[in-house]
């Protein structure tokens, strides 16, 4: 037996030497790992990558893709259930919070710091702080960096005589201007502004870009979603009644059936050439660049709008911005990128085999090396964006990708401005936040954008809302969860 | 037809001669709108079918509707779905789930649908109520005192032969067969989205999550409802005394069953079976529920090619139609048999 | 169950064949009675539990929390009224005529079935139906006609009233059609019935596909009448009507099919002696093939009602249940509920809806479909 071991492990080191990367060949022969994960993106680069890592180790990656709004129960019941079909799973950090509760994550600390082809390091520093990590720990491997950034299309803006606006009035303002005008030479009038609106599906994250740079201007730690003294929703305000305004206001130069769009019709849309602006994650981008994209050097993209007046969370009034107020304004505006949904990585069950887990770790460890990585990111369809520093290099990934080196640069200095930026908003990342956001915030925005309620009711909707989850699921818990995640005093 | 129409031009155009023939105007008007319906049918296939040839710059830009004239047919989505996504394993889910459930609740539907018009049953109301009762005390034990579920079950079970022999002699209320029958109907009107979760549960103790055989067991006990209100009407109209000659010459009721009454039926059996086929192999809800990895079938496939970057109307398409084709071949070759059996079955319920 | 009493005596001594020939009836019941113990009542039974509890994870798995009827006081009075009744407004003239209309042709119901046919199990069952129905017929005049909000209650009841009539009323015009002296009937009657093999979830993408404005294939047509800038999805009643299309798409066929073999099987020398007595083609059809048919109509309507209620694929495709809550349905309420942890609350959706469907469909069987089957 012992002998037998010995010469397995001859033969893979042989093996290994000859074939270069990571693994040993073979280490996993016989191994099956089932990884779950939403279909489409993500899903891409994991089974175009799957036979490769057969090759190098014998293990059969299996990746089953459900779709998007089904993807975190379905993990969920997998494992509560001690169903586990599931070994790992590519997700949204921000759930980690429910599956750490349930003891259903391994920790990952010990192997990643063992396993120096990660290189760790070049993670950037926000995803290695705080998306990959929940108390300290690491949970999840990053394989993609997100954050909302806004898009613009250069040409149509020079030609209107516009800059790219760095607020949300200016946002307003520019979309106004350009809206109606023809923006892919079809003769057809196009639209000012595009933004995903949909119902149970990504509209939330985006009022919470408009609120964020009026809640939050003290960096990070200072929290966007709750007052961290006593767990008070911030909403009752006027920058949330101003982000109302914003949303509702910018449907106005947007697509007709914008309610029913999500990203998924918001970016071909930009790509094709028929919006001025668009509020996104990075994927917009690497589309814009891809072979059938129509705004081929004429986009451009930016940090996020900010605004030039903060909330004060006592009064609920919104005060000018001052060097005491707004410690990281840039030209009086202050930004407050939003890092929402915080990029996917992947996770691996606590309770699978561990060969199985030992496969699945290498295997996600194979695919946020650089060498893997660095090429994924540059491609729109696998949803991966960048998360690395040395990714925010132009480099020749960047223009094998198709990208010219103003465009990248433009791109990269954008991503750059806000993964860099102190006063990142971290997405809500506490107990059941799904019901907090999908549920309650979702809903009411929904619900006001339609005109089915007013802003008011809206207002009140949400406060209701989230006041009635926190007595539920216990405040005090919630508010000592909330100020850890956020890194808050 | 032959003869001559000697009538004014205008009562021709409108009023037909004999009952089996049409004047031209009706006529005309019948086929316009059958063709109208016709088109209505075979617009969205034909959208789908086209589709399924598009690259996803095709679907991006506008509207293109024929092949080769305004755009150039790809078949790379049904090389993708075909050949390197792995198809095969949710198709032959769907195939043998589907098939097993339908074989399973025809068998066991038709067996008691027969059972139910040829013998009286009389079962005990309080019998009913006492395991009612000790249904709910069982699950009260299990999941509020954290009772395990398998000794649980077997005092239930003790507790319920023990009752009964006592119940038995003092109520003497019964259920009769049209009773049973009702129950086993309205079984149908109860929404999968109450039942899932406590079935997810139940084949979560037994460990049988994301299986076929989980999923050939619920769609089996969906289905059998309709399986029983259809066929008790064919099994009502066989003549008694057929079987009751076989049954004089010893033929056990089984025998009967297998022998004289399942042959005599068989266009209705034929018609339930398809559309029992039919409700099995579309069905999504539950299975999107009762799979993940292993037991995926081709509705929750299809709903996947939905992405955060927009449904996959290409890789969509290539999964519709080959879901379809096997349907509609079958029902070609049966559709004689569903015309009729669906009839039987509706006109008594 | 196991008290099911055959006509059979028992025997002192019998071989297996004989045990199994003397209990033949109870062991071709048993199979299908224990598959829905299973199935059904176990289920149910669970289900009640878990709408009267509250779900959380915990290490290791989760719990269950015993808050009674929480979940149904947070729905029907409390704070989410408005996801499952709807936002009410105060009656006008014009709701209050109607409410009164209604409730007063209730009573007359009632009251007609208490004079003349009298039982008491009929007149209860009777009594709980017209509660049920004037409650409904509030909840209606409260949402869509007083200017309200309705929620995902009136919508589905919306969906199963509005959906099944215009199939019906689809199937039973292109039966009467088909039922013609024309050539290709097979031919028909095949493709007719194509709809309803396709998987629903496909249905409503495929729709969603032929919907799109901007790049279905009706743009061209949406540009020409000046409404490319125009979306259905936004406006609630366009929204619903593209739910009901779709649904009207798959289910047409159903009908279609077994009214077709109804009136095939109508008695033709009828039908020939009033055509030659000169009788019209409505006259006809009101005389002889209605009445032939109206057995198999009914309980094809019943069929259908039964499934109508559970429909989710379309709007959850079509619209995410958007624009605000307008086109959300029941069995989506309730799903979307369990997509985000609220088992408890998905529960008792479910149970409303099962109370909803059930009150509705006996009703209906027990004075509709048993009626038509009576004058036969």
């Amino acid at each position: 037996m012992k002998f037998k071991h010995c010469l397995a492990g001859v033969a893979a080191l042989l093996a290994t030497s000859a074939m270069g990367p990571l693994a040993q060949a073979g280490e996993f022969d016989g191994v099956t790992v089932n990884i779950m994960t939403q279909t489409g993106a993500i899903q891409e680069p994991l089974q175009r990558r799957a036979p490769e890592f057969e090759k190098l180790t014998g293990a059969k990656i299996n990746v089953i893709a459900v779709p998007f709004s089904d993807l975190y129960q379905k993990v969920l019941t997998d494992w509560a259930s001690g169903t586990n079909s599931v070994d790992a799973a590519v997700f949204a950090p921000q759930w980690m919070v429910d599956y750490i509760a349930g003891g259903f994550l391994e920790d990952l600390t010990d192997r990643v710091a063992k396993e120096p082809k990660i290189k760790q390091d070049d993670v950037g520093a926000f995803f290695r702080d705080f998306s990959e990590k929940y108390d300290g720990k690491i949970y999840v491997l990053t394989f993609d960096g997100d954050f909302h950034m806004m898009y613009y299309r250069k040409d149509v803006l020079d030609a209107a005589g516009l800059k790219p606006p760095t607020t949300w009035d200016e946002y307003l303002a520019v979309a106004k201007a350009v809206n109606g005008k023809d923006m892919d030479g079809d003769g057809q009038p196009d639209f000012g502004s595009c933004i995903a609106k949909k119902r149970n599906a990504q509209s939330y994250w985006f009022v919470t870009d408009v609120v964020g740079s009026m809640t939050q201007s003290q960096g990070t730690s200072q929290g966007t979603f709750f007052n961290t003294k006593d767990m008070t929703p911030l909403v009752d305000n006027e920058a949330f009644r101003k982000a109302l305004d914003f949303l509702k206001e910018s449907s106005k130069y947007g697509p007709p059936n914008e309610l029913n769009m999500d990203v998924s019709d918001t970016r071909p849309l930009f790509t094709s050439g028929h919006c001025a602006l668009n509020l996104d994650w990075g994927d917009v981008g690497t589309l814009s660049v891809a072979p059938d994209s129509k705004v081929k050097g004429k986009w451009g993209a930016a940090v996020m709008p900010g605004s030039k007046q903060v909330l004060n969370w006592d009064t609920g009034k919104l005060e000018d911005c001052t060097k005491d107020n707004c410690p990281y304004a840039i030209d009086g505006v202050n930004h407050a990128p939003f890092a929402a949904f915080g990029g996917w990585g992947g996770g691996i069950n606590a309770h699978a085999q561990d060969k199985v887990k030992d496969a699945a770790f290498a295997f996600f460890a194979y695919m946020t090396e650089p060498e893997q990585s660095n090429i994924d990111v540059t491609i729109g369809a696998t949803g991966f964006n960048p998360y690395r520093t040395s990714q925010l290099q132009y480099s020749d990934m960047w223009s094998k990708a198709g990208m010219t080196e103003d465009e990248a640069k433009n791109y990269l200095g954008a991503i750059n401005d806000s993964m860099s930026s102190p006063n990142m908003i971290l997405d809500l990342r506490i107990p059941q936040n799904q019901k907090y956001q999908q549920v309650v915030l979702d809903e009411a925005i929904s619900r006001f954008l339609s005109g089915e309620i007013d802003e008011e009711a809206t207002v009140k909707a949400v406060v209701d809302g989230w006041n009635d989850l926190n007595d539920q699921i216990g405040k005090e818990d919630q508010l000592k969860i909330y100020k850890a995640t956020i890194g808050a005093k | 037809m032959s003869a001559r129409d000697e009538r004014p031009l205008g009562r021709r155009l409108f009023e037909p001669r004999t009952i089996h023939s049409q004047a031209i105007i009706p006529q005309i008007a019948t086929y316009v709108v059958l063709l109208l319906w016709s088109v209505i049918v075979i617009a969205p296939l034909y959208w789908v079918a086209i589709t399924s040839l598009k690259l996803p710059g095709h679907v991006a830009n506008g509207p293109f509707y024929l092949p080769f004239v305004d755009f150039m047919p790809s078949l790379d989505a049904w090389d993708f779905m075909l050949l390197q996504n792995n198809t095969l394993g949710p198709y032959i889910n769907s195939v043998v789930v589907a098939l097993s459930s339908t074989i399973l609740a025809t068998l066991i539907g038709s067996l008691a649908a027969y059972a139910l018009v040829r013998i009286q049953f009389h079962v005990k109301i309080a019998a009913v109520a006492c395991f009612l009762l000790l249904l709910v005390a069982l699950i009260v034990a299990v999941y509020t005192f954290g009772v395990l579920w398998e000794i649980a079950l077997a005092v239930a079970i003790v507790l319920f032969f023990l009752f009964l022999g006592t119940i038995g002699r003092r109520f003497k209320r019964g259920l009769g067969n049209g009773d049973i029958e009702f129950w086993i109907i309205s079984n149908r009107i109860m929404p999968p989205i109450v039942a899932v979760l406590p079935i997810y549960i139940m084949f979560q103790q037994i460990r049988l999550l994301d299986t076929q055989v989980a999923l050939i067991a619920t769609y089996t006990a969906v289905n059998l409802p309709i399986v029983v209100w259809l066929t008790r009407d064919f099994f009502a109209g066989i003549p008694i005394d057929l079987e009751e000659s076989a049954e004089i010459d010893g033929a056990s009721r089984m025998r009967v069953f297998f022998t004289i009454a399942l042959p005599l039926t068989r266009s209705g059996l034929v018609a339930t079976f398809l559309l029992v086929l039919i409700l099995a192999w579309n069905e999504y809800l539950l299975a999107l529920f009762l799979s993940s990895a292993n037991a995926q079938t081709m509705p929750v496939l299809v709903s996947a090619q939905n992405t955060t970057r927009g449904p996959q109307w290409w890789y969509m398409s290539v999964l519709i139609v080959i879901m379809i084709a096997p349907v509609v071949a079958i029902t070609a070759v049966l559709q004689k048999h569903i015309a009729r059996g669906l009839l039987v079955g509706a006109v008594k319920g | 169950m196991a008290d099911i009493t055959a006509g059979t005596d028992h025997a002192p001594r019998q071989s297996l064949g004989e045990w199994v020939d003397r209990h033949s009836g109870r062991i071709m019941v048993l199979p299908a009675v224990v598959i829905l113990l299973c199935f059904a009542i176990f289920p149910l039974i669970v289900s009640a539990y878990l709408s009267l509890s509250r779900f959380k994870l915990a290490p290791g798995g989760f719990i269950l929390t015993f808050i009674g009827d929480f979940n149904f006081r947070r729905l029907l009075l409390g704070a989410q009224q408005y996801h499952l009744l709807g936002t009410f407004k105060p009656f006008g003239p014009l709701e209050w005529g109607l409410l009164a209309i209604a409730v007063a042709a209730i009573l007359y119901g009632l009251y007609r079935y208490a004079t003349t046919r009298f039982t008491v199990m009929g007149f209860i069952g009777r009594l709980i139906s017209a509660a049920f129905a004037i409650g409904i017929v509030l909840l209606v005049l409260a949402t869509y006609f007083a200017g309200g909000i309705p929620g995902t209650l009136p919508n589905t009841l919306f969906y199963v009233l509005a959906g099944v009539t215009l199939q019906f009323l689809l199937g039973l015009g292109l039966a009467l059609l088909c039922a013609k002296p024309i050539r290709g009937r097979n031919f028909f009657r095949v493709l007719f019935f194509v709809p309803l093999m396709v998987t629903p979830v496909g249905i409503a993408y495929i729709f969603r596909m032929l919907a799109d404005m901007q790049k279905g294939p009706f743009a061209p047509v949406a540009q020409f009448l000046g409404v490319g800038e125009w979306s259905w999805a936004v406006d609630p009643w366009w929204a619903r009507a593209m739910v009901i299309l779709g649904d009207t798409w798959q289910w047409t066929p159903f009908i279609f099919i077994v009214l077709l073999a109804g009136i095939e099987n109508q008695p033709r020398e009828q039908v020939e002696a009033a055509h030659l007595d000169g009788a019209s083609a409505f006259q006809i059809f009101r005389d002889i093939t209605w009445p032939a048919i109206a057995p198999i109509a009914a309980t094809v309507v019943l069929i259908r009602l039964i499934e109508a209620f559970k429909i989710i694929d379309i709007p959850n495709v079509l619209t995410a249940g958007g624009p605000g809550l307008a086109t959300e349905s029941l069995t989506l309420h309730s799903f979307i509920a369990w997509r985000t942890q609220d088992l408890g609350g998905s529960a008792s959706v479910g149970y409303i809806l099962l109370f909803v469907s059930t009150i509705t469909c006996v009703s209906f069987f027990n004075y509709i479909v048993q009626r038509t089957r009576r004058y036969q």
